[in-house]
């Protein structure tokens, strides 16, 4: 069932969402779109059928903190598990993350177990499979 | 006033006449009516930010070039791991044609055959985990793409200022255009830690991370 999960991932690096999204169709999740900030995933939440969402945090137009502020505000997205992949490493800036209700967080460079170990996490975790 | 310090200093107007000024002492009013046009202009602070800035540019300038080294690096350890791999995979392919040309039925009986599938399978295995590392190789991007950024930032802002300062202090009848502000994306985050040695606010792997989160019950 966790093989059918869908996945959203933003980041404004074309190379970085073609990574992630290579390093999860090989842990066997292939369903898979992509944004290149905050606005345009926000539109792609509000008007697709999402169960995970994987984002970068420095974007422009609208950053990762801004999205993850936007999604748990709104009544049918607040449920979606936000993973951080990002190269902010400041203590504060994780604590805010978690604060945020950001389901994880890693920090770049990462290693594609990292990245699978805390999508498996996640999912179990929520009952997502 | 400035203009007017600017003709006290400037050469004289004929030479043959008037000894030249001592260089050193020139030098010094120059350097003096700088000091005093940038107080004047309240660009002091920004100079010294600049001043600030410059050395955070080359670490950064530093990273990008230890970035994509070790990127390179790793591509070509992972390149000659794959190809030994696909080395090894081709003289078996035909060592064991040879087998089945020779004996066929002795090939598959003595177990040749299924050995031999057996070890393709394991190598394109490595060849697989190698091709996965080559692609993780390839975040340098990323992370080298966010420093750049700051130092474009930092050469545009300063060439701005100094443009802004030729302006302010160019004769009356001198023309220069005020240079179009950039507009380029500039993250307003940290981005990658380019030297985390002695800075206890930030985590230098993922570890530390989940120690962190573990603390607050995550």
């Amino acid at each position: 069932m966790s093989k059918e999960l869908r996945f959203l991932i933003v980041d404004d690096f074309s190379t970085m969402r073609r990574i992630v999204r290579n390093l999860l169709k090989e842990s066997g999740y292939a369903d898979a779109d992509e944004a290149e900030d905050g606005v345009a995933a926000l539109a792609k939440l509000r008007n697709s059928n999402f169960d995970f969402v994987v984002s970068d945090i420095n974007m422009p137009n609208m950053n990762g903190f801004q999205l993850l502020g936007e999604i748990k505000k709104d009544e049918k997205l607040k449920h979606l598990p936000v993973l951080m992949v990002t190269a902010e490493a400041r203590k504060e800036d994780i604590v805010l993350a978690a604060q945020q209700g950001a389901a994880g967080y890693i920090v770049k460079p990462f290693t594609k177990a990292t990245l699978e170990d805390k999508v498996n996490h996640i999912i179990t975790k929520l009952g997502l499979k | 006033m400035l203009q007017e310090n600017l003709v006290a200093v400037a050469p004289p107007a004929s030479p043959t006449t008037t000894p030249p000024p001592d260089v050193h002492q020139q030098l010094g009013i120059l350097t003096r009516q700088l000091h005093d046009s940038l107080n004047g202009l309240g660009l002091t602070e920004k100079v010294k930010g600049w001043a600030g800035e410059l050395p955070d540019a080359k670490s950064r300038l530093s990273y990008i070039a230890r970035l994509t080294g070790q990127a390179a690096e790793k591509v070509l350890n992972q390149v000659d791991q794959a190809k030994a791999q696909h080395d090894h995979i081709a003289a078996e392919t035909r060592r064991i044609g040879a087998l089945i040309v020779k004996d066929p039925v002795a090939a598959v009986a003595k177990g040749h055959v299924m050995n031999f599938i057996t070890d393709v399978e394991q190598a394109s295995n490595k060849v697989d985990g190698h091709l996965t590392e080559i692609m993780m190789a390839q975040d340098f991007h990323d992370l080298t793409g966010q420093v750049i950024a700051k130092v474009v930032n930092l050469a545009a802002t300063i060439e701005e200022q100094l443009v802004l300062l030729l302006i302010q202090t160019a004769p009356p009848e001198a023309t220069v255009k005020a240079p179009a502000p950039h507009a380029q994306y500039v993250p307003a985050l940290d981005g990658p830690v380019v030297s985390a040695q002695d800075n206890p606010d930030v985590v230098t792997d993922q570890s530390q991370v989940d120690d962190l989160l573990a603390s607050l019950g995550f």
